[in-house]
């Protein structure tokens, strides 16, 4: 009998045994959780470690308010100075092409999506890792915003850029974590790694699948520890949300969080999420970033039209009375954690 | 091979019938039903079993929930304190600014995750299976 069960247990073991690599670590403030499917455990601690040295790199030249050290700006830390300065400044090709792109994307999104709100930003104390509640100087932020910060303002010529209006003041938080996955994505699948996940502070992006199912997501609820909601992630989409409820202060009993309306100065309080599903293209990870910006600042009755704008077919609202809107595609996606969710389908 | 052919042989069911007394019988029965309860109680992504702490970027621990506990961690800022009290977790003290990770409150179900970014603690229950492989947010 025992000469029966030896191989017998070497196979159950070795089945529960997945070839899964999972690592977290912290880096833009936030957490990183990469999964590598199918790979050896070392070389998929090579391509993960690979990845997070990159997300790091970017960190540190992208940041919007840490210098490098005393003496030493960030690059965009440099560009922003030079802006305010009214003077020229060289600009990376890389970082060129970022700011040209994020500059299409603000403009398709009516300026709802404005990365040029940097002293909007810093103004609302959001700016620090850690931040309290502010004395809101209203005429400050008035001020501000009739300064008209735009990404248009912005002109590259070749290596040099230069801005037309000192309030321009650049803050990617809303670019930067989409742009790394996607540069993630292109080092794995150059690496032929066929199946990761990996989820920068909530983006996530998906390539192949976890063995031979499709990688799962869960969909954080915006006010309980939990989620509200899973769904299957293919090969090559992301998802993203932005919420109210990872970078807010609350004053007087009513939530600030750090998605502002360039429009008024003021965070966006009529949502408390809101999430996009995005199809597989070269730049889905920064589309998963960028458009839940204009969706979620956008006045209710403009979302549909703002998601349609950015040809975004699945997605998800939660209002600030906790109405849940979805998409029709959306809907056939979604599985609801408990039973009897009441939400509105959008045509 | 012998000893394969051996073995095959004495499960047969006649000898089976031959050899077990009715005693035998009924442990076997109250195992089959022993295995239900527990198959029935545990296989349920519902209840959590334990909890996974990660500091930075190593798992610091994994506690089992079936106790009263508290646990001292730590973190990048100072110290965290995590209590496990019947099958549930919680940041119950946190050196952050913000307060957001004791705010989440008890953790009850698997798959439910609770982090505090500026201390680089975070807490995930874990269950049978879990519910998905990473969380958006």
């Amino acid at each position: 009998m025992r000469y029966l069960l030896i191989p017998l247990l070497l196979l159950l073991t070795s089945c529960f045994k997945e070839p899964l690599y999972h690592s977290q670590s912290y880096v833009f403030g936030t957490l990183v959780d990469i999964s590598i499917y199918g790979e050896s455990d070392e070389l998929a601690r090579q391509h993960a470690d690979h990845i997070l040295q990159d997300f790091q790199s970017l960190h540190n030249r992208f940041h919007a308010w840490k210098p490098i050290s005393a003496t030493q700006l960030s690059e965009l830390g440099e560009l922003n100075a030079a802006f305010q300065a009214g003077k020229q400044v060289p600009i990376s090709p890389d970082l060129a092409s970022i700011l040209a792109d994020a500059t299409t994307l603000s403009v398709k999104s009516n300026g709802l999506f404005n990365p040029a709100i940097g002293q909007l930003i810093g103004t609302w104390g959001f700016q620090h890792d850690e931040f309290s509640p502010i004395d809101i100087d209203d005429a400050k932020i008035q001020a501000l915003v009739k300064a008209k910060p735009a990404m248009t303002d912005i002109v590259i010529k070749g290596k040099i850029a230069y801005s037309t209006n000192p309030a321009v003041k650049l803050d990617l938080g809303g670019y930067a974590k989409g742009y790394a996955l996607d540069i993630a994505a292109a080092y794995l699948r150059q690496q032929h790694v066929k199946d990761a996940l990996i989820n920068i502070g909530g983006n996530i992006i998906a390539l192949g699948q976890h063995g031979d199912k499709p990688w799962r997501v869960g969909i954080q609820h915006p006010r309980s520890p939990t989620a509200i909601a899973t769904l299957d992630l293919a090969d090559g989409w992301a998802i993203g949300t932005s919420g109210d409820y990872q970078r807010y202060f609350m004053l007087n009993g009513k939530r600030y969080c750090h998605i502002i309306d360039p429009r008024t100065g003021y965070p966006t309080q009529h949502t408390q999420a809101v999430t996009v599903l995005v199809p597989p293209s070269k730049n889905s990870g920064v589309l998963s970033d960028v458009t839940s910006k204009p969706i979620f600042i956008e006045s209710p009755e403009n979302r549909l039209k703002t998601a349609q704008a950015f040809g975004i077919e699945n997605f998800m609202v939660i209002d600030a009375q906790s109405n849940i809107f979805v998409s029709k595609q959306m809907a056939q996606k979604l599985h609801w954690v408990t039973t009897g969710v009441k939400f509105t389908t959008l045509p | 091979m012998l000893n394969l052919r051996h073995s095959l042989k004495r499960l047969n069911p006649k000898l089976l019938t031959k050899y077990l007394f009715i005693g035998d019988w009924l442990i076997v029965i109250a195992s089959l039903i022993g295995v239900f309860f527990l198959f029935q109680t545990l296989w349920s992504n519902e209840s959590a079993a334990k909890v996974q702490i990660t500091v930075g970027d190593k798992i610091y621990a994994t506690y089992s929930l079936n106790q009263q506990r508290e646990i001292h961690i730590h973190g990048k800022l100072g110290d965290t304190v995590i209590s496990i009290s019947q099958g549930k977790a919680r940041f119950a003290k946190s050196p952050c600014h913000t307060q957001y990770c004791v705010h989440q409150g008890w953790l009850t179900h698997a798959g439910q995750a609770a982090i505090c970014l500026p201390n680089q603690v975070s807490l995930e229950l874990l269950g049978e299976t879990k519910p998905y492989d990473s969380l958006n947010y």
